[in-house]
């Protein structure tokens, strides 16, 4: 069966390593995947100087101009307000109006998440979208051997009701199933105890609902010091929990980084031991690295969104991409409907 | 018409000058087991450049025409490679293959992978027994020296290059003493005039088109034939209609598609070329009846692709500026590159 053609846009101007870097990771693409094809969206000379120097296939990239920026410090919807041409709100557009499939960007999540909701619609029966993050764990899932988990909500909806909270679940599963290959994801609420009755009455009364049903391998309730070790493969949270835990995980890992720089240059002793250590220290790196994952979708709305990292180089924007082609091609949209249907 | 009208043929108004491989062919020869599958493959099992067919036989159809072609392949593959052009209908003038066997049972190694004093003498040769009106158009590739050599032998024979700097590019290519006399020898018989149009540089290896900027807007990198098609659209060489077919041979044969060939002629603007007149003439041949372009995809579909594309730049770019080639300072392109270089490239 031919793969099916998909263009994903590009936002071009959001990522912290400035434009050049998101068209190289878009360049990448085009060598590497016949079947995507890419939409870049952002100010038309950078775009053109970054590409004129770098290898790719002309045949499969092309270029919509968008004279102005959101930079990651402005306010999102004052920023938009004052920003008609900004590139995220042209790429939305171009999305909403079918000139490409999905969109990616680095650039300012609220911008970002803005953008697309004034311009793509929500799924029927979502009635606020969840903007989901991977993290490493220490289990594996799916046919790929996935060693991430999902987490939603992470910042798009501060306080979910538990009909959110049902909704999450049902577009995590989908995602995973899809993305990770992972056929029977195993979903949980995050809660402060394992009890069915644990929690505030949101997530008390979303376990209800979620515990029958249909097609959903809710296993419960989880803690936080399950997150990390992988017990579920999505957890579902509001926006607020969410985005502390997800910032704490990116704070610990830091947090191990420098202890282990600062334990190489206090003494010849550990650094010894690190070095000894450099094998698994490398394993360990190579499992963690957010890079493959490229990105994490918003998900709810009827187009499909991938936020890459600000700190996204062009390998993180290229495997972005992928990660926005698959979705395309698997149908993610179809996949939620279908499941929440159920 | 007056019987010598009749008796004898027109001279050339135009001269496309070809490399085979990589430019015509799609040849593999960067390992060894590339070349002996190349050396071995028959006339059937060779593949073309997808639209390269079409775009030399549209060229041929206009008439008054010359096909030159040189190429890097042995003369032993004469046979195979005249038949391969022949099953897909390319008329040639002219077809020089390099004397590989000669050169080792010489012992002139150098000549085995130099391109300059190879391809430089034919073409010189070839070029003084054109009429000086004859305007030329040069098709090569990324892979090998093409652009170095077009471009310097362009600037030759319109006096821009003096015999000092070629003698020093002639040194510095290692080029033998003999090949050196015929570069020479050739150069003296021919008028001085400023012939050559364009130079395509077929971007087998998908080098970054920003390699080639110093040679100035004469050099066009292209991705594909329908961007080689565009460009000669608008300097005249082809009609919309014929641009037309050699596309749809590509969607026919190459699996392109709107897409494909949308992009192509956005990358183009991009880079200066003025299509803009080209691109009108395009819809207007799209807007006549063409029952084969309605089966493939409807017409308002493809025209409403391009016009998108061009409407999503804006004020389109300026062209590249016209600049003096140093070459000298490029010598480096026109050098066998060694296999390490070949892989950081």
């Amino acid at each position: 069966m031919a793969t099916k053609l998909v263009t994903i846009a590009f936002d071009v101007m959001g990522s912290d390593h400035g434009p050049a870097e998101v068209v190289r990771g878009a360049a990448q693409l085009s060598l590497e995947s016949p079947h995507i094809h890419t939409l870049l969206v952002g100010d038309r000379a950078v775009i053109d100087n970054a590409l004129a120097e770098t290898k790719h296939n002309g045949e499969r990239i092309s270029v919509q101009h968008a004279s102005e920026q959101i930079s990651m410090d402005e306010k999102p919807g004052e920023a938009l307000a004052r920003k008609p041409d900004a590139s995220v709100s042209v790429a939305a557009r171009l999305v909403a109006e079918g000139e490409a499939d999905a969109l990616v960007s680095a650039g300012n999540t609220g911008a970002c998440v803005l953008s697309c909701a004034r311009h793509f619609q929500l799924l029927p029966g979502v009635r606020r979208a969840a903007l989901a993050s991977v993290y490493p764990t220490r289990a594996r899932r799916g046919d790929k051997d996935d060693p991430f988990s999902l987490i939603l909500d992470v910042g798009a909806t501060v306080e979910a009701t538990a009909d959110d909270l049902v909704t999450f679940a049902v577009m995590g599963a989908a995602y995973a199933r899809i993305i990770s290959r992972n056929e029977n994801p195993k979903v949980a609420l995050l809660s402060n105890g394992t009890e069915p009755n644990k929690g505030p009455r949101q997530v008390v009364e979303a376990h209800a609902r979620l515990a029958g049903l249909p097609g959903l391998q809710f296993i419960g309730n989880v803690e936080g010091v399950d997150i990390p070790k992988g017990t579920a493969d999505v957890v579902v949270t509001d926006g607020f929990v969410g985005n502390v835990c997800l910032k704490m995980l990116e704070g610990v890992h830091e947090t191990v980084v420098e202890l282990a720089q600062y334990a190489y240059k206090e003494s010849l002793r550990w650094r010894a031991g690190l070095a000894m250590l450099s094998g698994g220290i490398q394993r360990i790196k190579d499992v963690t690295d957010w890079e493959q994952y490229g990105g994490a979708p918003v998900l709810g709305f009827d187009r499909i969104f991938i936020k890459a990292h600000g700190r996204s180089k062009s390998r993180a924007i290229a495997n972005a991409g992928k990660v926005a082609a698959k979705a395309v091609s698997h149908e993610l949209g179809k996949a939620i409907q279908e499941g929440l249907a159920r | 018409m007056s019987l010598p009208d009749r008796i004898d043929p027109r001279p050339p108004r135009r001269i496309y000058r070809w490399d085979l491989d990589k430019t015509y062919l799609q040849t593999e020869f960067d390992s060894l087991r590339d070349l002996l599958r190349t050396a071995f493959q028959k006339a059937h099992e060779k593949q073309a450049v997808p639209g390269a067919s079409a775009l030399i036989r549209e060229l041929a159809a206009n008439g008054d025409t010359r096909l030159c072609i040189v190429s890097g392949s042995p003369k032993q593959m004469r046979s195979v490679l005249e038949e391969k052009l022949k099953l897909d209908g390319v008329v040639w003038d002219e077809f020089v293959l390099k004397d590989n066997v000669g050169n080792l049972m010489r012992g002139r190694f150098r000549a085995l992978r130099g391109q300059v004093g190879y391809k430089l003498p034919a073409i010189m040769e070839s070029r003084a027994n054109a009429p000086v009106e004859a305007e030329e158009v040069l098709f090569g590739d990324d892979a090998e020296a093409d652009a170095f050599i077009y471009s310097l032998y362009a600037d030759m024979i319109a006096g821009r290059v003096d015999e000092r700097v070629l003698n020093q590019i002639l040194e510095a290519a290692a080029v033998y003493p003999d090949e050196a006399e015929r570069v020479r020898t050739a150069w003296k018989k021919i008028p001085v005039s400023d012939p050559v149009r364009r130079i395509f540089i077929h971007l087998d290896r998908l080098t970054p088109p920003a390699h080639f900027a110093n040679y100035g807007p004469r050099v066009v990198p292209i991705f594909n034939y329908f961007q080689a098609a565009l460009v000669l659209l608008a300097d005249g060489h082809l009609t919309a209609p014929q641009v037309i077919k050699i596309a749809v041979e590509m969607v026919q044969t190459a699996g392109h598609n709107i897409i494909t060939l949308s992009n192509s002629f956005q990358d183009l603007l991009r880079r200066g070329l003025p299509l803009q007149h080209a691109a009108a003439a395009l819809v207007q041949a799209l807007e006549g009846p063409n029952a084969l372009l309605q089966a493939l995809r409807p017409v308002p579909d493809i025209i409403s692709a391009f016009t998108k594309r061009l409407a999503a730049l804006g004020t389109p770019p300026p062209p590249p500026p016209v600049q003096a080639v140093d070459y000298l300072d490029l010598i480096h392109h026109a050098l066998p590159r060694t296999h390490k270089a070949r892989k950081t490239h």
